[in-house]
């Protein structure tokens, strides 16, 4: 290649990674719009938000949140107690609201595309690669939609990233054992913020295996001894409802069909990453030796296939997006490396490699950004840029509205913006919380939690419960038919049958209301309506109307 | 004694070294090999089809035949022979 080639090569390079790295940084910018719009959304946006900010709440109070279903407030957490350990010293800041978890989550995912930087370039040097591969991450459709969310999912994840960072370096001269107990500590972490942190850790120990055998065994009964201490003194101290919510509740059914259209989205949305990371694995596994990046990247697929379990979704794919941004990026430092110094049959080839993959990386990425594209699709910036992207008139519908949102996912719950009808709506039905003349049993929390009433219910922890033959409905079935609630919220209904059954005989609909694209049903009690000159079979609006005072 | 040797990596001491509270039949700072983890992912493997195919024997004389998650699962343990085949010619390379 002649030196005027070259140039035109290496400015070309250089023009498309700043391209890349605008496109990039503008997923960023999206991924902060919709996470200050979540900031400021008092109520659940994700069904299970606000009951990860009670369990904060009973923390903050001294309380364990693992109790017994069976038994009135019938609640109980199904997930480990680390995340909302990690809520309760922001609420002294920002109060007891749903904003303190989404702000843990938000922080987690911005230490994740940290670490994933810094990772990078410690193995590959140079600015586009490391900084392409940390964007990356928040470009992810999945990241993006769960990210700011309250729920613990994304903490796990960092915890996750931590750890194989740290565990990848455990042969340090000079570090290397301070890097294996601070690998360690940060497994023992994502273990206690979500289960589904067991493949991070079979990945890691694996790589400690393969290069130390003993170090490896020794590590393994460390941790086991650490977790399963852990695991006792929880049992004991909640008289084993730790041992039910967390792990008895949690055996659901399987649906591989659900695993395998979620392999394909995933397999869709992200292919460059994913074929750069599946290509670094098997480069390692046949010519170099296994890295604990690629380790982690194979086993994170594991937590994929447990998406088919009833109540997973493609936030089960987070830990994988996570290894596939990383490790792709060792992926084409490996690439540029090999480019820079080609050899055929021995001998230094003079070719035009860096010029050539000074282009390649840049396109690659570029490649790699339209199939993630989410954006909102109103407003005076992103409106405009939607615009220019052709994507201004998508509409994703709702069940009872249509979302100003594109999503290459297709249809999304998540994602959008909230609109001041939504807000609107919310105070409604707070006003038919307030105006209850008994405890609300709510399918969201934070419509109990905004006017200090009691959280009622978990209604998934007692339906996983009811599936496994775990919980006695007869209290809260009998709290029913006495009409004891004084409003009934519900949204997907995901109620055991006994309850559902005994709230149609009891409690009568009043109300259809939409907020954030879904349906609320308000149900009251027989004895409010009886004798009430509006109530009819219709439900009609009666939050207006005159009651009888609480 | 030779047949263990032909699967073990170089200067691997089949006795304990030192006093050590934990002691393998390994060179202490011994690696796994290509070859050792070839072998082991063909065993796990092959583990995985008899496992699969049993569940359907249980119910002696119930056959119907392979439902797709199992052969996912069969498709998967193949190819996985395939990779740890390839890895046992590797030999001891460090894996």
């Amino acid at each position: 290649m002649t030196p005027t080639l070259s140039r035109i090569f290496r400015g070309l390079g250089a023009a498309l990674a700043l391209l890349a790295v605008l496109v990039y940084v503008g997923y960023l910018i999206v991924y902060v719009v919709y996470a200050v719009d979540l900031f400021r959304w008092p109520f659940d946006y994700d069904q299970g938000e606000g009951f990860e900010l009670y369990d904060a709440i009973l923390y903050s109070q001294g309380e364990w949140p693992y109790r017994d279903n069976a038994v009135y407030p019938f609640y109980a957490s199904n997930y480990p107690p680390l995340f909302h350990l990690l809520i309760v010293p922001l609420f002294p800041v920002f109060g007891q609201g749903v904003i303190a978890g989404r702000i843990v989550s938000f922080t987690a995912t911005l230490v994740i595309g940290g670490a994933i930087f810094v990772v990078v370039r410690r193995k590959v040097g140079g600015g586009l690669i490391p900084l392409v591969s940390g964007l990356a991450f928040f470009a992810s459709n999945y990241v993006y939609q769960i990210g700011p969310l309250c729920r613990m999912h994304l903490t796990m994840v960092m915890f996750e990233t931590l750890a194989i960072a740290f565990i990848a370096e455990f042969e340090h001269p000079r570090h290397g054992r301070r890097n294996l107990i601070l690998g360690l500590l940060m497994l023992l972490c994502a273990g206690y913020t979500k289960q589904m942190a067991v493949f991070t850790v079979v990945a890691a120990l694996s790589y400690v295996f393969l290069r130390d055998v003993k170090r490896a065994i020794a590590a393994g009964v460390v941790l086991l001894a650490v977790t399963g201490t852990i695991f006792w003194l929880l049992n004991v101290s909640t008289e084993g409802q730790w041992w039910v919510n967390t792990i008895q509740a949690n055996v659901n059914e399987f649906d591989y069909r659900q695993t395998v259209f979620l392999f394909g989205q995933w397999f869709q949305l992200h292919t460059v990453f994913v074929l750069l990371a599946a290509g670094h694995l098997v480069y390692e596994l046949f010519w170099d030796r296994l890295s604990a990046y690629s380790l982690w990247f194979f086993f994170s697929l594991g937590a994929g296939a447990l998406s088919g379990k009833w109540g997973a979704g493609f936030g089960y794919f987070t830990t994988a997006v996570a290894a596939a941004c990383l490790t792709s990026g060792l992926a084409l430092g490996r690439l540029r490396k090999v480019g820079c110094r080609p050899k055929i049959a021995g001998r230094r080839v003079p070719v035009a490699g860096p010029a050539l993959l000074a282009i390649l990386v840049p396109v690659l990425y570029l490649l790699q950004a339209p199939r993630m594209l989410h954006i909102p699709t109103t407003g005076p910036v992103l409106g405009s840029l939607a615009r220019v992207l052709g994507v201004d008139d998508t509409l994703i519908e709702g069940d009872c509205t249509t979302f100003q949102y594109h999503d290459t996912m297709g249809y999304t719950q998540l994602g959008h913006l909230l609109t001041a009808g939504d807000y609107a709506v919310g105070e409604e039905i707070l006003n038919y919380v307030r105006t209850a003349d008994g405890p609300a049993l709510s399918e969201e929390a934070m419509f109990s939690l905004l006017v200090d009433e009691p959280v009622v219910t978990n209604p998934t922890q007692l339906l996983n419960l009811y599936k496994n033959n775990l919980l006695d409905t007869t209290g809260i079935v009998e709290r029913i038919n006495r009409q004891e609630f004084g409003v009934v919220i519900f949204r997907a209904q995901f109620y055991p049958q006994p309850v559902l059954e005994a709230i149609g005989q009891n409690y009568r609909p009043v109300e259809h209301l939409c907020m954030n694209g879904f349906y609320y049903h308000i149900l009251w009690p027989h004895r409010r309506l009886v004798g009430h000159p509006e109530f009819s079979d219709e439900p009609r609006d009666l939050v207006h109307a005159s009651f009888p005072a609480r | 004694m030779l047949f263990a040797s032909r699967f073990l990596p170089p200067n691997t001491h089949l006795w304990p070294q030192g006093c050590t509270l934990t002691w393998l039949c390994y060179n202490v700072r011994a690696m796994v090999t290509k070859r050792q983890l070839g072998i082991v992912v063909v065993t796990l493997s092959f583990l995985a089809i008899l496992g699969i195919t049993a569940v359907d024997f249980i119910g002696a004389g119930k056959w119907s035949g392979f439902g797709p998650l199992q052969r996912v699962g069969i498709g998967l343990s193949l190819a996985a022979i395939a990779v740890g085949c390839i890895l046992v010619r590797l030999g001891d390379r460090p894996a």
